[in-house]
Order: structure tokens, then C-alpha cells, then sequence
């Protein structure tokens, strides 16, 4: 396998960008585990789109039902139900790591973007808040990511689980 | 194992033991799911011939098809040579169903037609069929399912009560009818599955559990139907006979199509649809009446404009799976509404459900090893559900509780213990 820079027909990624957009999904992957929804609210855009597809992302959002299909203000409602204290989904918070690879550039519409970035991922989620048991939950995000006052925001984040046409426990957490 | 359940279910309470004892479990599979009739599918799912789709009823797999003269077949997905599932994905379009192990076939209404090596099988292949539900019956469009055969017409056990909970949700269509999207979302949960005929129709836990949602999206128009405490509060929780219940959330409603989140100003190409079908004062009506917030026993959730199935697993496991429903003759907006609505009520990732799915978690934790020996004999791990019985009226054959009362709680369980309690 080569550098997923290579991936980018266009070539328009260097070695500087590709280690910055790799450093962006840890940060989010990072403030997503610690739920710190301040933190992960502050690096996504005012017209940010957060699915989770019931199954492959291969349908329109607005014409079917999904996990999780929040335009920008339903995602800050979202945030705010979690920083009540009492979303007893998450009362308290599920401890998380997760862990994120292959991580390829899909598209740049220029060399400073907007980017179309993907990782695999597992999360690894114990549910303290009731069985204690330890969910794992295994996945392909894709990012859309774009340059506002020179800073990297999340534009669209679409999280695929491999679990996604089955049953899932509670989703209450930031995936 | 011989469970006493006149015992165990009192009129004002009910022992922990029910929630987790294998033995009621077992019990519960013959005697509600396999005697009884269960909510299996929407006509909409199997649309046209050819069209079927998996599911189980209690822990039986079945396949509901429909055949090529459009009748429908609640077949078990079980070959009937050495039991091999024949059917492994959600849905499907096909003539025949063909094992995977020795390649027998098998039409869509259940009839074995290809054997392979034909000669070496002894038996006439009518003998051979599938394995199939005793009684399949659909009412507007809902298909239920009896695996005995012996429940009676469906026509009975919804009642006229049940048929008008169903009535009010079609009737919300100016074509009368409904469908729903083809997924449906389960919810998997680590509790016994009459937590959620309980949860999904209690009146009282609104402002505790949901607390979180009220704060974070305060039009909520949950704030007006089933919150304000009982001084504010003019909801009813109502008994339908039959094990069917409701939350009657319409002497709250303020204004049409507030159960819709929208006005009649917003939406006038529904209203005057509305009136085209139905006339100005039905419609009116309709419109202000909203869907029911109901259980039609046992498995069936009418939540709103939501449709809900509570598959139960084992005694401490229960899938909730959701869909949207979809109003048949209505512009497209209306029915993207209905779905953003139902991703945020329902489902493991909503703003709702997860808070009663945590709430049941930590009831079946609490019930531990409850077990009648130990704990009913000795007054220990009953649950209490007396909460309004005092002030219940009749009306007519519904019974009728303030809107935080556990009418419905006791609706389920007067129900259960009937049908539980019958030992033939």
C-alpha cells in the first residue's frame, strides 16, 4: 500500500496537508471519546450535516429513516441534551477509545480543499450507565472537511457501521 | 415448572419475577405468542406478488409472503427436510424459496415442489410443506399473525376499541391509508419485553426520564400533552379491554395538526385534501384529533406517527424496532416531517427513546434473581401499580384514568394474567 496521498487522482495532497487532516481526525476522535461536546462543537461548521444511515450510506437522507440524520440545529439540540446532566443515557458519560486507520484522502476540490476524508474505525464504548457491558462498535467514516479563517471544520461527518442493519444498543454518545 | 400467575399478578401490583424468570418466559411464547395474535407486518412490506419479508413472532422465524394470486402465507423459515433457515436477509422478491443444504424448493404459499434425487424419498411431497402461522387476518392494512390457529377472528381480539386506535392513524391519510419505509430500526435492549408495552404508554415518567429532551428542545409538544402535572394536565390514560391501552393525548392538543408540529397555514395542501376526502367538519376533526398513542396487544406500538414492534429475545433482551409511518395522498413534505420526527423520538441514537431504554436496564437490574419463593412469599421485589385505581371511571367498555395514572400498566397486566392464567 502507498501513501493514501496517492490515493488522490489529482495529486493535489502534500505530505504537510495529509499530516493535517490526519491530526484534525484524531482531535475530533480524541474530544469525541473524552465527550467533551464543547470541544467537538467548536470544530464543526454552521451548516454541518451528522448522519449515521441505517446500512450503507447509498440512500437520500431526507427520504429515509436513519439512526441519526441531524442538520445543524438538531445536532446543537443534540449537544445540549447531552450537557444536560440528565440524559440518563449518558449519565455518566460511557468511558470510550476508539481507534482510526486507513485513512484516505477521497477528493480535494483544490489543494486547500474542501477534502473528502475517510478512516475506519472501532470504538470500544463500556455502557456504565446501566449493564456495564462493552460495546464495540466498528465502522468507516467519511469526513468533509473545509478551511474556515484558515482552521480545518468538519463540514459532514457519515458514519457507516458494520452493525448497521442490525439491532444497536444505545447510540447516545458522539460516534 | 408451575408458575401461579392469579398469584403473581394482582390488580395493584405485579412480582419483579415475571421480568426475569425463564420459566414465565418459556410460558409467555406458547401462551400470548403462539395461542395468541401477534402484529407481524404492514401490507405496505409485501407489496406485490413474489414480495416477503422475514420476521419472528415470540422467537419463531417466519417468513410473510405474498403469492402470485396475492394472498398472504406466514410460513416458518425453517426447512421442512432438517430445519435450515431459508431466508437470511430482511426482505426479498422471489417465486420460490430453495434450501441451501439439499436444495429442496418451495412455492410461496408454503408447498414443497423440488426434491433433489427424488427417487430415494418415500413420502408424497404434500406431506412436506412448510411449517405455517394457523391464522393470518389484516385489518386496514396491519397483518397479524396466529401460529396456533385457535385465537378466534382477529375482528375479536383487536375489539371495536383496537379498530378504532388503527382507524384514527389511517384515517389521518385522505386516501385512508398508510405505509411505512422499507427498514425498519431496531432498538436492542437489556430488559424483559413487557417493560416496553409499560414504557412506550406510561403517563407519569415524562418529566423524569425525558427531563433532558424538555431542556434541551423545550416546544416539545410533549410539554402540553403529557407533562404539567396532574393540575395542568387534561390527557387521559385509558384501558380498551383486550390488553389494549392507550395514552389519549387529544383533550390536550390546542390547536389542528399541533401532533404534527406544524398549523393548518403551513400545510394547506393536506387540509384541503383532507376536506376533499373526509368534508370540512371530519377533517377539522381528524386533523385536531391527531394519531393514537396506543398498544395493541401484545407486540403492537402505535406510537403516534410511528410504528413500533416489541420482539422479545430471551428474558432479559428485547429488540424495539421502529419505522416512520407514511401517509398515503399527501405531499411529500408532510411525510419528510414524519420522518425527521421519528428519528428524534425513536431508535438507540433519539432524543427519547435511549432514556427509557437505560430506565428498563436498571429495572431488570433491579430484579436480579426475583423469584416467587424467595421474594413474593416473603412480600419482597413486588413492583407497585395502584397509582389512580381509586379514581378510574367507566365509559362505556373503555376505562378511564387521569393521564399519569397506571391505567395502562394495569390494562397490560389485567390481560396478561388472563391469558397467562388459562391452563389448557
Amino acid at each position: 500500500m502507498s501513501e493514501p496521498a496517492a490515493t488522490v487522482a489529482h495529486g493535489a495532497i502534500d505530505a504537510a496537508t495529509l499530516g493535517e487532516l490526519k491530526a484534525f481526525l484524531y482531535r475530533e476522535a480524541g474530544l469525541a471519546d473524552a465527550s467533551d461536546y464543547d470541544g467537538w462543537e467548536a470544530l464543526v461548521t454552521d451548516d454541518m450535516h451528522y448522519w449515521v444511515p441505517r446500512g450503507p450510506a447509498d440512500y437520500d437522507p431526507a427520504e429515509g429513516l436513519s439512526y441519526i440524520n441531524d442538520n445543524r440545529p438538531r445536532l446543537a439540540t443534540r449537544l445540549r441534551q447531552l450537557r444536560s446532566g440528565s440524559r440518563w443515557a449518558q449519565v455518566p458519560h460511557s468511558p470510550m477509545r476508539r481507534l482510526l486507520s486507513n485513512i484516505e484522502v477521497l477528493a480535494a476540490d483544490s489543494a486547500a480543499g474542501p477534502y473528502t476524508v475517510a478512516a475506519n474505525f472501532v470504538v470500544y464504548e463500556l455502557a456504565a450507565q446501566s449493564t456495564g457491558a462493552l460495546h464495540l462498535w466498528p465502522g468507516r467514516a467519511t469526513y468533509r472537511l473545509r478551511r474556515e479563517h484558515g482552521q480545518l471544520r468538519m463540514a459532514q461527518k457519515i458514519v457507516e457501521l458494520v452493525t448497521a442493519r442490525r439491532p444497536l444498543p444505545n447510540l447516545a454518545f458522539l460516534l | 415448572m408451575h408458575t401461579d400467575y392469579q398469584a403473581l399478578v394482582r390488580d395493584d401490583r405485579v412480582h419483579g419475577s415475571l421480568y426475569v424468570e425463564p420459566g414465565v418466559f418459556r410460558d409467555e411464547m406458547t401462551r400470548i405468542f403462539h395461542r395468541g395474535w401477534s402484529f407481524i407486518a404492514h401490507a405496505s412490506e409485501v407489496p406485490e406478488p413474489g414480495c416477503w419479508i422475514t420476521r419472528r413472532i415470540g422467537l419463531e422465524p417466519y417468513i410473510l409472503t405474498r403469492d402470485m394470486d396475492g394472498r398472504l402465507h406466514a410460513l416458518a423459515n425453517r426447512c421442512s427436510h432438517r430445519g435450515t433457515a431459508l431466508c437470511w436477509e430482511e426482505r426479498g422478491r422471489s417465486k420460490h424459496f430453495q434450501c441451501t443444504y439439499h436444495g429442496w424448493s418451495f412455492a410461496l404459499d408454503g408447498r414443497l415442489t423440488g426434491v433433489a434425487y427424488r427417487g430415494g424419498l418415500n413420502k408424497d411431497m404434500g406431506e412436506l410443506g412448510l411449517d405455517r402461522a394457523g391464522q393470518v387476518e389484516a385489518y386496514r392494512g396491519f397483518i397479524f399473525v396466529n401460529p396456533s390457529g385457535t385465537a378466534g377472528p382477529l375482528a375479536a381480539h383487536l375489539g371495536t376499541g383496537g379498530q378504532a386506535l388503527i382507524d384514527r392513524l389511517c384515517d389521518l391519510s385522505p386516501q385512508g391509508s398508510i405505509r411505512v419505509p422499507p427498514t425498519w430500526i431496531g432498538h436492542r435492549i437489556a430488559s424483559n419485553w413487557k417493560m416496553w408495552p409499560e414504557s412506550d404508554n406510561d403517563g407519569y415518567h415524562f418529566q423524569f426520564v425525558h427531563s433532558s429532551t424538555v431542556k434541551a428542545a423545550p416546544d416539545t409538544y410533549y410539554q402540553e400533552t403529557v407533562l404539567g402535572g396532574e393540575s395542568g394536565n387534561i390527557s387521559h390514560a385509558v384501558d380498551h379491554g383486550q390488553g389494549h391501552f392507550e395514552l389519549d393525548l387529544r383533550p390536550s392538543y390546542k390547536a389542528p395538526l399541533a401532533w404534527l408540529g406544524t398549523t393548518q397555514e403551513k400545510t394547506p395542501e393536506y387540509c384541503t385534501a383532507m376536506e376533499s376526502a373526509y368534508g370540512a367538519e371530519r377533517a377539522g376533526q381528524l386533523m385536531m384529533d391527531g394519531p393514537p398513542h396506543a398498544m395493541i396487544f401484545p407486540n403492537l406500538f402505535l406510537g403516534e406517527l410511528n410504528l413500533a414492534i416489541v420482539e422479545p429475545v430471551a428474558p432479559n433482551i428485547t429488540v424495539h424496532h421502529h419505522t416512520a409511518v407514511q401517509l398515503e395522498g399527501v405531499d411529500a413534505r408532510i411525510n419528510r416531517r414524519i420522518l425527521r420526527q421519528s428519528e428524534a423520538a425513536l431508535g438507540p441514537a433519539s432524543f427519547i427513546v435511549p432514556d427509557d431504554a437505560v430506565t428498563a436496564e436498571k429495572m431488570q437490574s433491579g430484579f436480579g434473581g426475583a423469584s416467587p419463593e424467595n421474594h413474593a412469599a416473603q412480600g419482597k421485589a413486588w413492583i407497585d401499580l395502584s397509582r389512580g385505581m381509586a379514581r378510574e371511571t367507566m365509559d362505556g367498555p373503555r376505562r378511564v384514568g387521569q393521564v399519569s395514572d397506571e391505567t395502562t400498566n394495569r390494562a397490560f397486566w389485567r390481560h396478561y394474567r388472563d391469558v397467562m392464567g388459562a391452563t389448557s
